[in-house]
């Protein structure tokens, strides 16, 4: 079984972020730490993980991460803050750390099968434009979904 | 040309976007692009939420997508660059590593499904640009946009990371500037054309938010600098950020009035399309800018 310690390891062992020059480059390449440079800065943050990553998964700024990886793509040294940062979010997770917006939103995956609430008024809006109803996600592909996910996950999501 | 796919419609586009899935309805009807619906197909699950719980079991439910998928034997379409980026993904590293997708298949193995790695990913622009190609777009345009002055936003999950799935050079792009100067618009160089929307972290929490709203405007900054009529982008995530953040800038009384399209909108328009068969009253920002330069 691979666990998202041992993913993490593979990406933050000594020898490979050893490799980082300090060039700043993730942290120049960051949309939010554009905006936000006092919060955010995604080299300090690559650099507390690798010394500690329990410590560093209690951190709110391991939440600002918008995803875009424009840090992984610029890496002269192939680090790949992006992945590394979503890894360390488990071990938050696993302490029921999460945010409550995310939680909000992994609920309504999980309940419904789309990130996005669904209900009858939107199909009487496709229907004005002539565009085919959308329904509700079948109940089959719920249980497939609760089925991978297994009872772990859910007790972690849902409070 | 023919071109048939499994249509993977997402979460978005469907419930909040509608008006930009009527555009991409009409507009490949009319260049006979045969979307097909599929049932079992459910929310791509982002791994900036659903893989931040749980990393592998997020890409088996990520990947769960990519397995019915592979049963129809089409390529898939997403309407959405976050779902293109996320699928493309999971493909890339199930794709690259045996031991994850071993453990993935071992749980899609549990409800009678198997990610076999055969799946096409190709998404609404990718699909226009790489296999409809640009020789052929041309001989539908019937009304070109000559007088619109377009700010391209490419948006980031359609090209980034390179390696999972790259539609451009996230770098240097042109490949969205060569489909709108198509259209016969005019394709505008400015500072943010390849900068993030922040439409994945904005939902984070009151910090991300409002970061959000600050990239918002520095991005329609940069694009009324150069006098853009609309900014146009690859992504319904990206049309909604940079629509709400124009809204919510208005109670900073900064007052910016910037159309913002989908690619698929000005195609529509220099395809003949009428403004109500592209959605456009359901627009949030009033789209007269547009219109009144046609």
């Amino acid at each position: 079984m691979i666990t998202s310690k041992e993913l993490l390891n593979n990406l933050i062992s000594d020898e490979k972020l050893g490799y980082c020059q300090n060039c700043g480059s993730c942290t120049a390449s960051c949309p939010m730490a554009k905006v936000i440079p006092e919060t955010y800065n995604p080299r300090k943050l690559l650099q507390r993980i690798h010394l500690d990553p329990e410590k560093t998964a209690d951190t709110e700024d391991l939440w600002l991460c918008a995803w875009c990886y424009r840090c992984t793509e610029r890496c002269p040294q192939g680090i790949q803050p992006t992945e590394i940062f979503l890894l360390t979010r488990n071990f938050a997770t696993d302490k029921g750390k999460i945010p409550p917006n995310p939680r909000a939103i992994i609920t309504e995956i999980l309940n419904s099968g789309r990130s996005m609430p669904y209900d009858e008024f939107i199909d009487e809006l496709r229907e004005d434009y002539g565009l085919p109803p959308i329904g509700k996600i079948p109940e089959k592909v719920l249980e497939e979904q609760r089925i991978i996910s297994g009872a772990d996950f859910i007790k972690k999501v849902k409070k | 040309m023919n071109l048939e796919y499994s249509l993977y419609p997402g979460c978005v586009a469907t419930t909040r976007e509608i008006g930009y899935e009527l555009a991409v309805r009409n507009v490949f009807d009319k260049l006979n692009i045969k979307l097909n619906k599929v049932e079992d197909f459910s929310c791509c699950q982002p791994a900036c939420l659903v893989h931040s719980i749980d990393y592998v079991k997020g890409l088996a439910l990520t990947s769960r997508n990519l397995a019915v998928a592979e049963e129809f034997d089409l390529p898939m379409m997403t309407l959405c660059s976050s779902c293109y980026g996320n699928l493309s993904r999971a493909k890339y590293l199930l794709d690259t590593n045996s031991k994850l997708k071993d453990e993935v298949n071992k749980l899609l193995g549990k409800v009678g499904r198997e990610y076999k790695g055969t799946v096409q990913i190709e998404h609404v622009v990718t699909c226009l640009y790489n296999h409809y190609k640009i020789e052929n777009l041309k001989k539908y345009i019937i009304k070109p946009l000559n007088n619109l002055r377009v700010a391209p936003f490419y948006g980031c999950h359609i090209f980034m990371p390179a390696k999972y799935g790259a539609f451009d050079d996230p770098e240097h792009p042109s490949k969205l500037d060569e489909l709108i100067t198509v259209t016969g618009a005019e394709s505008l160089e400015y500072a943010e054309k390849t900068s993030c929307c922040i439409g994945c972290g904005s939902f984070f929490g009151k910090v991300s938010e409002e970061a959000s709203i600050l990239l918002a405007e520095n991005i329609l900054k940069s694009a009324s600098e150069k006098n853009a009529d609309t900014i146009v982008t690859t992504c319904p995530f990206c049309i909604m950020q940079l629509e709400i953040g124009q809204i919510k800038l208005r109670e900073k009384d900064l007052s910016f009035n910037i159309p913002i399209l989908h690619y698929v909108d000005i195609l529509g328009l220099s395809l003949g399309f009428d403004p109500d068969e592209l959605g456009f009253d359901l627009r949030r920002i009033n789209i007269n800018p547009v219109l009144s330069k046609l």
